[in-house]
């Protein structure tokens, strides 16, 4: 009350102070109180005289509530504007954080935890070293035991092999043996041969296989001659038809020894240059090389080339008859006319009288000209005809001879098919040859 | 005709294509198995022994002699020691042999002279090869290497200038034309070594083998699965066959049985003659291309029989 005894003395009415205490809100509670109802009310009559006293105290309260009285109005978008504020800050540091300190941290985290794995691989090398250097040295060991295995295997091997070679030795000693025995009983066996010669023919007989297992045998031995070609490798089986001195030379051989008849012999060409002389004769053709000339001249050839042949053709044209060789089947011939056993062989003697450089001009013996149409056949015939001609019958078939010849020869030339072959008369004419020979075909020794 | 009596064991015996009187004979010392050799050539003389004109030794026994068909006087040898020699007849014998041809690196077994071509010939050798030479060149003109052991021998194809046909202790027989890298035929002919073959004179595809196996088999090599015949008959193994130069189907075989045969194998029983005059190994046979019927054997008997078809060979 003192502002009113004091605004009193001032001169001022008491409707006055009324009124500014109004206005202006005064601390006093009463005052307070009534003052929100006046601001509720909406102070536009009344509250002006209570305004001027209570706007004063309006103003004191303010100051000491300044928050609650000055935030009526920005309360809640001051409220905002802060939260706003503290959640983008929030985030800021949420991000900052999970930018740059949570890599950090993870690197961190992962240095310490890659320390940690060099550290275990360090440990693990060196752990390994030492089983490297372990297993080198077991590799060793087990390649000393190996060794010391083979070694002990070739020396096991090489005693095997000086057995062997003991047991070889022993059976060749043995076998030397045998053979001894053996020898010594072919020559026994020989030398009872010798007193009969009527066993050496069953002997023979029996000893028809060996050829085959000695030539089968003998293949691989050829350092000596003896062994390795069959005629050797048969000899041994063929016990009866070797002469003694046959096995001596082996056996000689054998053991190394050298015959004693053999000489030095100095067998190279004197003059390994030196010309070989002409010839003197021309070749003469073949009897297969059928020409048509052929018989013309072989006949020539014969009467040309008797000078090869002076001495002998002179004296078998002097006993009118053919070369020795010949003249023995002439006889026989003629002794056995009818004998069908020989005629082959008859015929076969005369033929070849007719190629003989010997033939003088003369006419050749009786049988010749059968004997000249015959050889020209193809198949086999029998001569007795020939032995029954005579000269004059020869002399009268001379040009028949010569002609037939020829055609003989064309008949050959065609390939001998003369059986069929349209050979005439000839074939004709010797069918009672054929005959003859069929019924007496082999010669027997 | 008394058989011809050489110091030496025989081997081969050749009857000459241009003297119907001459021979030549390989003989070797002990057998053959070691020692030195002799080339016999002989006359046959028209009532009488047998006259001998020429003889040459050798340092190694001869295994075979092969008369050539240019010169009359030119005979070339097989050697034991690998080398073929040629010796000239017309020559003096201190000029002989004229040729001694050493490329053979084992014995050489057979020697066989090209009668269609005349300037060349074959050897065969137990160093599984054959040789093909001429008289003018002093080294092989071919070797023909297939066989897969000896070559005991080559024969000449009677027709065909450049075909030869060739035995082998491989049991097989081979053709060939000089013509050609290789051989051209291969026959597995025995199921044991082949001692010999031979060609028909008359028939240029028909060869005959003759082996260990004791049989002569002839083959037509048009068709060599099946041979044309089979002849058995020889008690041993056959050491040579030949073809008959004047009858198509006739051959003429020697065997360690001693025996000297006959065949003619378009017959049924094909046998149609056996001389057994050898008393050893009968080694070397040959029918003379001048004579017919003329056969001539020799043997490990140190005999050589000349003699007829058909005449006894030991008759005087």
């Amino acid at each position: 009350m003192y502002r009113r005894s004091f605004l009193e003395r001032k001169g001022l009415t008491k409707e006055e102070i009324d009124e500014a205490f109004r206005r202006v809100p005064d601390e006093s509670p009463s005052l307070s109180t009534t003052q929100p109802a006046v601001v509720n009310q909406g102070g536009q009559s009344q509250p002006t005289s209570n305004i001027q006293p209570q706007v004063p105290t309006q103003s004191l309260q303010p100051a000491t509530a300044p928050s609650s009285k000055f935030g009526t109005r920005f309360h809640w978008s001051h409220a905002l504007l802060a939260v706003g504020v503290l959640a983008i800050s929030g985030a800021g540091t949420a991000v900052v954080f999970k930018n740059a300190v949570v890599p950090r941290l993870k690197s961190w985290i992962r240095k310490v935890v890659h320390e940690d794995d060099e550290k275990e691989d360090l440990a693990n090398e060196t752990d390994r070293k030492p089983t490297l250097a372990e297993e080198a040295a077991a590799a060793a060991k087990a390649a000393a035991a190996a060794a010391s295995d083979v070694a002990r295997a070739s020396h096991e091997m090489l005693a095997s092999k000086t057995e062997e070679k003991k047991y070889f030795g022993e059976l060749l000693s043995l076998l030397d043996v045998q053979v001894q025995e053996m020898k010594s009983m072919s020559n026994s066996i020989r030398k009872l041969e010798g007193q009969s010669n009527s066993s050496g023919r069953e002997v023979q007989v029996t000893n028809s296989r060996p050829p085959y297992t000695n030539g089968r045998t003998d293949y691989d031995s050829r350092s000596v001659r003896s062994l390795s070609p069959p005629p050797a490798s048969v000899e041994p089986s063929a016990t009866p038809s070797h002469p003694k001195s046959y096995m001596e030379i082996m056996s000689m051989i054998q053991r190394g020894e050298r015959p004693p008849n053999i000489r030095e012999i100095n067998d190279l060409p004197p003059n390994p240059d030196q010309p070989v002389s002409n010839p003197r004769l021309a070749p003469k053709p073949k009897p297969w090389e059928a020409t048509q000339s052929q018989g013309g001249t072989i006949y020539e050839n014969n009467n040309g080339l008797q000078d090869n042949g002076a001495g002998p053709a002179s004296v078998y044209s002097a006993e009118g008859s053919a070369p020795w060789w010949q003249q023995k089947n002439v006889r026989i011939s003629e002794g056995e006319v009818e004998e069908n056993k020989t005629g082959y062989n008859g015929g076969t003697s005369e033929r070849p009288v007719q190629r003989s450089s010997w033939v003088p001009p003369q006419p050749p013996p009786v049988a010749m000209a059968e004997a000249a149409a015959a050889i020209r056949q193809p198949k086999k015939s029998m001569f007795e005809k020939e032995q029954q001609l005579t000269d004059e019958q020869f002399l009268a078939r001379s040009t028949e001879v010569s002609d037939e010849l020829q055609r003989i020869t064309k008949i050959s030339e065609s390939g001998g098919v003369a059986d069929g072959g349209g050979s005439g008369s000839l074939v004709g004419g010797n069918t009672s040859e054929i005959q003859r020979e069929e019924e007496g075909a082999y010669y027997e020794a | 005709m008394p058989p011809f009596k050489t110091p030496f064991n025989g081997y081969a015996v050749k009857f000459s294509p241009f003297y119907e009187q001459r021979l030549a004979v390989a003989t070797s010392q002990n057998f053959g198995i070691l020692g030195n050799g002799r080339i016999h050539v002989i006359d046959l003389s028209p009532a009488g022994p047998i006259a001998e004109i020429a003889a040459y030794d050798t340092a190694d026994g001869v295994y075979d002699v092969s008369w050539s068909e240019s010169h009359d006087s030119l005979l070339v040898a097989a050697v034991a020691d690998g080398s073929v020699k040629l010796y000239d007849l017309s020559l003096p014998p201190t000029s002989n042999p004229v040729r001694s041809l050493s490329e053979h690196t084992r014995e050489t077994h057979s020697v066989d002279y090209n009668a269609v071509r005349r300037d060349s010939f074959l050897s065969s050798s137990w160093d599984d090869t054959i040789k093909l030479w001429t008289i003018d060149r002093p080294t092989s003109v071919r070797t023909f290497k297939e066989h897969a052991y000896c070559v005991y021998s080559a024969a000449w194809n009677p027709r065909h200038a450049d075909v030869f046909a060739s035995a082998s202790g491989d049991c097989t027989a081979r053709i060939w034309d000089v013509r050609e890298p290789g051989s051209t035929m291969i026959l597995p002919a025995h199921e044991f070594e082949i001692l010999s073959c031979d060609w028909n004179k008359y028939d240029d595809a028909v060869i005959a083998t003759s082996s260990v196996d004791k049989s002569i088999k002839v083959w037509d090599v048009r068709n060599y699965r099946v041979p044309v015949a089979v002849l058995n008959g020889h008690g041993y193994a056959v050491r040579k066959v030949k073809f008959s130069p004047h009858r198509a189907s006739v051959i003429a075989s020697c065997s360690y049985d001693m025996t000297v045969c006959l065949w003619d194998y378009m017959v049924e029983d094909s046998l149609i003659g056996r001389y057994d005059h050898h008393t050893e190994f009968a080694v070397g046979v040959d029918m003379s291309v001048l004579v017919e019927g003329l056969l001539a054997s020799t043997g490990w008997d140190e005999f050589v029989y000349v003699w007829q078809h058909g005449t006894d060979p030991k008759a005087p």
